[in-house]
């Protein structure tokens, strides 16, 4: 029976599952780089404040030839303006906490 | 389309727009605005949505954001300050008689369920969902 020498008996049963291990850590590093990108409940918030409209010209004192030459990262102050329209009645809604 | 509340140098030159700064991905923005842009054609109200932090007292402070809209009567805003967690629904004299407070309630209720397991996405697009379910048809 052909006997396996200690080089060798290294090589297949540390040297290649180490390998594999790190090519495999390797590749869950580099992937994991968007995970950080999320909100977690009870960890600070610190991401840049956003507003979504699905039509921009909703928003008041702008006028709606200038809308379609914004940026789509646009400054707010760009898109508001500190002029609020006169409404009719009271507002409604809800509010909660989590 | 999204507004930015901070200025971070010159946006038009920017190469990278800054909402993708915001807590969601690249999928999520396009779902949030599939959502609204169904949200607001079935049911002829505009659908907002905020996700930033709000002064105190906050429901002032969501309906100074209402106000701003070009048409706030007929306007729902959304607005969620995951620092604070809050959410406040605020809904214009024209919409709260389609969507009536205790609607919105219940929408409030399940997205503050889908915020307490850190979907914000999720949250925000089934609320906008059952929101615009209850206004109804324009």
């Amino acid at each position: 029976m052909e006997t396996v020498s200690v080089t060798e008996t290294v090589l297949v049963f540390v040297v290649i599952p180490a390998a594999i291990v790190l090519v495999i850590a390797g590749l869950a590093l580099l992937g994991g780089g968007r995970g950080g990108k999320r909100y977690r409940p009870g960890r600070s918030f610190d991401f840049a404040p956003v507003w979504f409209l699905s039509a921009p010209e909703q928003l008041a004192g702008t006028p709606a030839a200038s809308l379609h030459e914004l940026p789509a990262g646009a400054e707010r102050k760009e898109l508001t303006s500190t002029q609020t329209v006169t409404t009719k009645g009271a507002t409604g809604g809800a509010s909660d906490r989590w | 389309m999204t507004v930015g509340e901070e200025a971070h140098g010159s946006t038009a030159e920017a190469a990278r727009p800054e909402v993708l700064d915001g807590p969601f991905t690249t999928r999520q923005l396009l779902r949030l605005d599939e959502a609204l842009r169904v949200a607001d054609r079935t049911t002829g109200l505009t659908f907002s949505v905020y996700v930033g932090d709000l002064e105190e007292p906050t429901r002032a402070h969501a309906e100074k954001l209402h106000s701003q809209l070009r048409d706030p009567d007929k306007s729902v805003m959304v607005a969620v300050s995951p620092n604070q967690r809050l959410l406040e629904i605020v809904t214009g004299a024209d919409a709260r008689k389609r969507i009536r407070d205790r609607e919105a309630k219940l929408a409030a209720l399940s997205m503050v369920a889908a915020f307490g397991g850190g979907d914000l996405a999720g949250g925000l697009i089934s609320g906008l969902d059952q929101l615009a379910t209850h206004a109804g048809r324009a």
